[in-house]
């Protein structure tokens, strides 16, 4: 897989193989789930002051739904340009507006926040260079984490430049 | 490796100070978040340069947590909602 940019300004990525285009595909959907360990690791209180318990409920009706929407708007954003995922040969090809960074950015980290927290992954866990084979769904999650991963630091950097 | 006291963190703006005991915004490690994407939230958020962003990452990352800005409370609420808006792990407590 092959990350890119065109003269214009976007940024692409080709030579993806099946596989890997089918786990790019889920990023929009890794964090759109009913799971309590993944609300909670997504929607943290903002204090954690005894005396606070009015602005953790303040933070819940209030500044939770505008998060949440931020969320929503990113993997609106990454799943439209998903949609733009070509067959060329045995390869997939993908191609985004630069202004998309900052909701792939987010989507990414959606993603594997909630992969970490949904399969409950300790630090030591994560360390660990990714499964040569996938043999259950938790090393699955762990080749999509280290994944998404590549492609954020490859966004980051693009940012840099 | 720079120290989470109150000399290395930014500060609000004198007017502030008087009326409000001053909030520390702490953000927590999180062995999920690259380095490079924590510090790239520590720039944009809080317009720190690269060098005093990445020492605040590292202090995340080595000893737990680091208060990233010190202010008064209403601006320490809008940071850690903004910080939250990136998914980084950040709460706000009464400074000491």
């Amino acid at each position: 897989m092959i990350f890119y940019q065109t003269p214009e300004g976007r940024l692409g990525f080709r030579d993806i193989p099946p596989v890997l285009a089918e786990i790019l595909r889920q990023v929009p959907t890794c964090s759109d789930l009913e799971d309590e360990a993944v609300e909670a690791r997504l929607f943290p209180p903002p204090t954690e002051d005894p005396l606070e318990e009015g602005a953790r409920d303040d933070w819940k009706a209030y500044v939770q739904p505008e998060l949440h929407d931020l969320f929503q708007t990113s993997r609106q954003t990454v799943d439209a340009d998903l949609r733009g995922l070509k067959e060329e040969g045995d390869f997939f090809t993908v191609e985004f507006s630069s202004k998309h960074v900052p909701a792939w950015l987010n989507t990414l980290n959606q993603a594997r926040l909630a992969l970490a927290a949904q399969h409950n992954f300790d630090e030591g866990e994560l360390s660990q260079p990714g499964p040569l084979q996938i043999t259950n769904e938790k090393e699955l999650a762990l080749l999509q984490i280290n994944f998404y991963a590549a492609v954020q630091q490859w966004l980051i950097e693009t940012l840099e430049e | 490796m720079i120290s989470s006291n109150q000399t290395e963190t930014g500060t609000s703006t004198q007017d502030e100070t008087a009326v409000d005991l001053p909030w520390n915004v702490i953000v927590h490690n999180d062995p999920i978040n690259l380095m490079s994407y924590v510090t790239m939230v520590f720039q944009k958020v809080f317009g720190y340069p690269k060098e005093k962003a990445e020492a605040h990452m590292l202090e995340v990352h080595e000893k737990g947590r680091s208060i990233v800005w010190s202010g008064a409370r209403e601006h320490a609420e809008h940071y850690v909602q903004t910080l939250h808006g990136y998914l980084l792990l950040a709460t706000m407590e009464r400074g000491q």
